[in-house]
């Protein structure tokens, strides 16, 4: 730790600098404020600096001021002594200063000894309340979702996980925003080793501005090359209270919404939290269909090109008359019709995504309707390739982890390509990469695939099924925890009754 | 170097892409029945190909060669097209029976080495021209599907074995059996009828067995006959469907061959012209219909036998029972073998009315 702060060398780096030529600098910004005040016991002048935008009003005037001028205090340690705050404290040390005031902190300094100062934390607190979750909403369940406060999303989480095991570890990253990073992790239970992998990717981050955990993602990903998200991000506390309970680590960013999650595996991005307030059997059901849904949707429009392209002999005879009619006017081959109508589903989406919601509900009206019916009555695609389209548009949608989703809409298109280039073989190559690809991933080092491959079938318990809870005993395999078991599997099995 | 590698693999996907013919199913002419006649010392063949008309009905459009070799029929045809003629989804070959004497499996060469046509192509053969076939205009599914599911329903609920080009192959290469094809007549200009089947020997069609021979031939080849047969005995007629049958043979005596055929048949009485089924009327039935089957598998072994035909696979039945089987000695011992039918009739059911 002390190592990553000595390597910066850069032009932030703060030398020894008086405190006059600090305040030179400082004073340039309109929000800078030095006031000085005269303590009414014994006469002494004192000075109060702050950062006016970050420090709230109400706790200097009602609980700084009164005190520090109708009591007889006469230095900074008597400040830290009779004020009645909690988080005060002095020093020496002028690098302090600048550090401090940009965090929220009063300075306190008496004329008669400069050098010496007491730092009073007044920060103002302004950010959203705690609301329900958007993306990753649950009929049932917890309505709680994270914020961009960091010391209430780990409140909300040490509220779930009120044992002293639970460790947030601070690291703080980028040269300018000097963002808050929480790692967290149940001691005794995760890794050591995957609890030193994170700890060494975070200090080394070398980045000057940290905005949201996404970065983080894409910075200390294994490979930050694949398009396949390789830590979960949730902004649901009981997820991530869930997963520190299985022994994996997460990560919080201060700023950021969402929390990560580290190590996943593939078919974790499959799973909704709702599987787990759902019975087991329900939840099972529904995790095979969204597997479904996705291999629905990336392989059914390479296939349909594939097939009417090259393959007409695999169609069912029956099936052959639909698709000759309906694509006997088009005037392009298969693979400009199949184009044409993914990127006017991207696009609906992008615009979307990117208008006001009530903008963007009418976009997907207009285009979803109006756009599919007219290209096909004007005859440029075919109204099986646009049922096909659509299906497998409202497929994607089905997958709860939004970056994940995002990765299925954009992997449809090297199948489509390859497709049009060699028909079904092509298709089986484009897979044969993919799976070579997926099978090299890991995430902070242990497999991707994992319970596919490597074949666990012990894992299988919480992946492509959800098995009820009393065979959930064990934690997962690939976390390789300290402590296995999680709970006595005779205990959960048996169930009591009151006379016995 | 090993960075590279993608450069050239990236460049042969682009260029040699180029290399590969494309069909796209509205861009090419789909052929669903082939036919082959004969013509003087010619062969006439026809091609069924089915058009697809905007308010969806489909109509037939036949082209026609004429020529010596079948791989030329296709050349010509070919010629008279706007777009490539397509095999690869074929749903029936008919051969016209002058043809269907002279031999099938060499026209069929042409199919076989076209790995694009399924096994599961019908063939058979036609009393009079296939072309005339195709020129009705059957069902509204097109010409294609109508003779193809007439086949297949056939073999499913009725009398017909099974005869596709997979089992016309298996029988044909098989030792010690004979291949059989279904005997298609077109009765109307909309319909056509399964009016029997054409017995080869070899290559070549024999003989052909008559409709109503076909439910004791299945008998004897198929296990899960769903066939129908009608009784007659004196008290009315009864119209017994088979639910389930299993046949049976066994060698009693190798010098001369006799062997015995035991048929299970499972039935279910669908009508009677009765009054009422009185007691013992049932017990009755299943006798009448003992009789009858003994009566013409026996038949039909024998007019095999005589026709020095094989389409039940008795041959192929011995060799599995003997070591070091000799088939150029089996062809004079089938001759002179015996054959014992015995038939076991259980009606399981009579219908709700009793």
């Amino acid at each position: 730790m002390n190592n990553f702060f000595k390597k910066k060398k850069r032009w932030l780096q703060k030398s020894e600098r008086s405190v006059e030529k600090q305040e030179q600098e400082i004073k340039k910004s309109l929000d800078y404020s030095k006031t000085h005040f005269i303590n009414q016991k014994n006469n002494k002048t004192f000075t109060l600096t702050f950062i006016q935008t970050l420090v709230d009003d109400k706790i200097v005037n009602n609980n700084m001021l009164p005190p520090l001028i109708e009591e007889e205090i006469a230095s900074v340690k008597e400040v830290e002594k009779r004020l009645p705050m909690s988080d005060i404290f002095v020093s020496k040390d002028k690098n302090e200063i600048e550090n401090k005031l940009f965090h929220g902190y009063v300075m306190v300094t008496f004329d008669d000894s400069p050098e010496e100062f007491a730092f009073i934390g007044a920060a103002k607190n302004i950010g959203r309340s705690v609301t329900s979750p958007e993306i990753e909403f649950s009929v049932v369940g917890p309505k709680e979702a994270f914020i961009e406060s960091l010391d209430q999303n780990i409140n909300m989480i040490r509220k779930r996980l009120p044992i002293k095991e639970l460790i947030a570890e601070e690291f703080k990253i980028g040269e300018l925003t000097k963002t808050k990073v929480c790692l967290l992790y149940i001691d005794g239970v995760t890794n050591k080793q995957i609890i030193n992998t994170v700890q060494q990717r975070l200090s080394e981050i070398d980045k000057d501005e940290i905005s949201d955990s996404s970065y983080l993602t894409q910075i200390i990903s294994d490979n930050g090359n694949s398009p396949f998200p390789q830590l979960l991000d949730s902004e649901r506390p009981d997820r991530i209270v869930a997963s520190l309970a299985e022994g994996k680590i997460a990560i919080v960013v201060d700023g950021s919404p969402h929390v990560l999650i580290g190590p996943t595996q593939l078919t974790e991005f499959f799973n909704s939290f709702e599987d787990y307030l759902l019975n087991w059997i329900l939840a099972s059901f529904i995790r095979l269909i969204r597997l479904f849904a996705v291999t629905f949707s990336i392989m059914i429009t390479p296939i349909y090109v594939a097939v009417v392209t090259y393959h007409y002999e695999l169609i069912p005879k029956d099936l052959l008359s639909t698709l000759i009619i309906s694509r006997r006017v088009i005037p392009f081959p298969p693979i400009l019709e199949a184009l044409f109508l993914e990127v006017t589903i991207e696009l609906l989406r992008e615009a979307g995504a990117r208008l006001p919601t009530k903008v963007g509900q009418t976009i997907g009206i207009v285009g979803g309707i109006v756009l599919g019916t007219a290209s096909v009555e004007a005859g440029l695609t075919s109204n099986v390739l646009l049922i096909f389209i659509a299906l497998s548009a409202l497929a994607s949608f089905t997958t709860p982890v939004y970056q994940m989703s995002n990765t299925i809409r954009i992997l449809r298109f090297p199948f489509l390509f390859m497709a049009e280039l060699w028909g079904l073989l092509g298709i089986t190559i484009a897979f044969g990469f993919l799976l070579t690809h997926l099978l090299r991933l890991t995430s902070l080092g242990q497999p991707f695939m994992e319970p596919i491959f490597p074949f666990r079938v012990k894992d299988y318990k919480d992946a492509l099924f959800r098995f009820p809870f009393n065979m959930q005993a064990k934690r997962p395999i690939f976390l390789r925890t300290e402590k296995p078991q999680r709970f006595s599997e005779e205990k959960a099995k048996k169930k009591k009754d009151i006379d016995e | 170097m090993k960075k590279y590698f993608f450069i050239p693999l990236l460049l042969f996907t682009v260029l040699l892409a180029g290399c590969i013919n494309k069909k796209i199913i509205d861009d090419v002419n789909i052929t669903t029945g082939i036919g082959i006649d004969k013509e003087g010392e010619q062969y006439l063949g026809s091609a069924m190909i089915p058009v697809y008309n905007p308010d969806k009905s489909i109509e037939n459009f036949i082209f026609t060669a004429k020529g010596t070799v079948v791989r030329d029929l296709m050349f010509q045809m070919q010629q008279t097209s706007s777009q490539p003629i397509v095999g690869g989804s074929l749903d029936v070959t008919l051969f016209d029976e002058t043809v269907a004497r002279e031999g099938i499996p060499h026209v069929l060469d042409v199919f076989l080495r076209d790995p694009s046509v399924g096994a599961r192509v019908h063939l058979a053969v036609v009393d009079g021209k296939a072309k005339d076939i195709f020129e009705g205009k059957y069902g509204d599914r097109g010409n294609g599907r109508y003779l193809a599911e007439l086949i297949e329903s056939n073999y499913k609920t009725g009398n017909l074995p099974l005869t596709n080009l997979h089992q016309f192959l298996h029988d044909y290469y098989q030792k010690g059996k004979d291949p059989v094809l279904p005997y298609l007549r077109q009765t109307r200009p909309d319909l056509v009828n399964i009016a029997g089947l054409a017995l080869f020997k070899g290559e070549k069609v024999v003989d052909v067995l008559d409709e109503n021979k076909l439910f004791y031939f299945k008998l004897m080849v198929d296990y899960y006959s769903e066939g129908a047969l009608k009784i007659k005995d004196e008290h009315g007629e009864s119209f017994i469907k088979s639910i389930h049958s299993t046949y049976n043979f066994k060698v009693k005596n190798r010098n001369p061959y006799k062997f015995s055929v035991t048929l299970e048949v499972d039935g279910m009485l669908t009508e009677h012209t009765g009054k009422s089924l009185e007691k013992g009327e049932i017990k009755r039935i299943e006798k009448q219909m003992e009789k009858q089957i003994k009566k013409e598998c026996l038949a039909l072994l024998e007019r095999f036998q005589e026709n020095k035909i094989d389409p039940v696979g008795i041959g192929h039945f011995i060799k599995t029972q003997t070591r070091n089987f000799d088939f150029k000695k089996w062809e004079e011992s089938y001759q002179n073998a015996s054959f014992d039918v015995d038939a076991k009739v259980k009606i399981v059911e009579v219908g709700v009315i009793e």
